[in-house]
């Protein structure tokens, strides 16, 4: 039997320990190998990190057998959960040294005028007055928290990594940056701009 | 972070100005971007129209760096399948 033709979801449950063991290291290989391909060319990525990564993946795998919905072959499901654990601990070892501090600091000055750079502005009175309403707006409708947050994305910071430096959960963080987001347009189509107005002048 | 990388570049003015574009009342989160993404992936390999709910997926993939990345991630593997 080809491993497209296992019942994976049925096989992982098995009541026999020897299938469900031959399930379960089908699984990790199949999910290794998968790793093995996607990271292949990282410096920061060993043998002995691929097999870490694999076996932390078939842990969150077998916990949440109870979320495959069958819209997709199981195989796919899980290498997207393999990746997503992969890549989670990747970008917490690349950003570990940063601070909260640090990034309350810059998001604090998002919202001033040293921090748009000369060759955003140049001498177009058009970007000028856009950027000066953008920067109105996020100095007049976000907190400092979502300042910081929206600055550690334009900074790249993995979203567990600036979730963890404010100190709230995954969905508190997706609900600041996606009020922030939404205050921030809203402000600006007050004034009449619009996100297309901004982008056609920086196009 | 380092100091001379404070002041924000057009390209990270442009990356607010593109968030705000696509900035929705109701979006996917991540945790639910993970759990359908694997239906987009096979869609697009297949190049078979995507419904509402996978809509979202591509939505929020044009919104999170991190999802995309994995999503490519994703799509490697299977293409070498």
């Amino acid at each position: 039997m080809s491993q497209n033709e296992i019942n994976w979801p049925a096989a992982l449950r098995a009541t026999d320990s020897g299938e469900q063991a031959a399930a379960v290291h089908a699984l990790r290989e199949q999910l290794q190998s998968g790793l093995r391909i996607a990271l292949n060319g990282r410096s920061d990525v060993s043998e002995a990190h691929l097999e870490d990564f694999a076996q932390e993946s078939l842990v969150r795998v077998l916990d949440r057998l109870d979320q495959f919905q069958g819209r997709s072959k199981f195989t796919t499901w899980a290498q997207a959960i393999a990746l997503n654990v992969a890549f989670t601990e990747l970008r917490r070892k690349r950003w570990q040294d940063v601070s909260l501090d640090e990034l309350m600091a810059e998001g604090e000055r998002l919202a001033g005028p040293a921090m748009m750079a000369d060759d955003v502005l140049g001498a177009d009175e058009e970007r000028t007055r856009l950027v000066a309403a953008l920067r109105n707006a996020i100095e007049k409708e976000l907190t400092p928290k979502q300042r910081a947050a929206i600055l550690g994305e334009l900074r790249e910071l993995p979203f567990d990594q600036i979730v963890a430096l404010l100190g709230t959960s995954r969905s508190a963080g997706y609900k600041l940056l996606h009020d922030a987001r939404r205050a921030l347009k809203r402000r600006l189509h007050e004034a009449g701009i619009t996100a297309a107005d901004i982008q056609n002048a920086f196009d | 972070m380092k100091k001379k990388e404070q002041r924000l570049t057009s390209e990270q003015v442009g990356s607010i100005v593109k968030m705000l574009g696509l900035t929705t009342d109701r979006e996917f989160n991540c945790a639910e971007c993970l759990q359908h993404v694997s239906e987009f992936a096979e869609c697009q390999l297949a190049n078979k129209p995507v419904g509402e709910v996978i809509v979202s997926v591509e939505q929020h993939l044009a919104l999170c760096p991190e999802c995309r990345e994995e999503y490519e991630a994703l799509m490697k593997i299977l293409k070498s399948e």
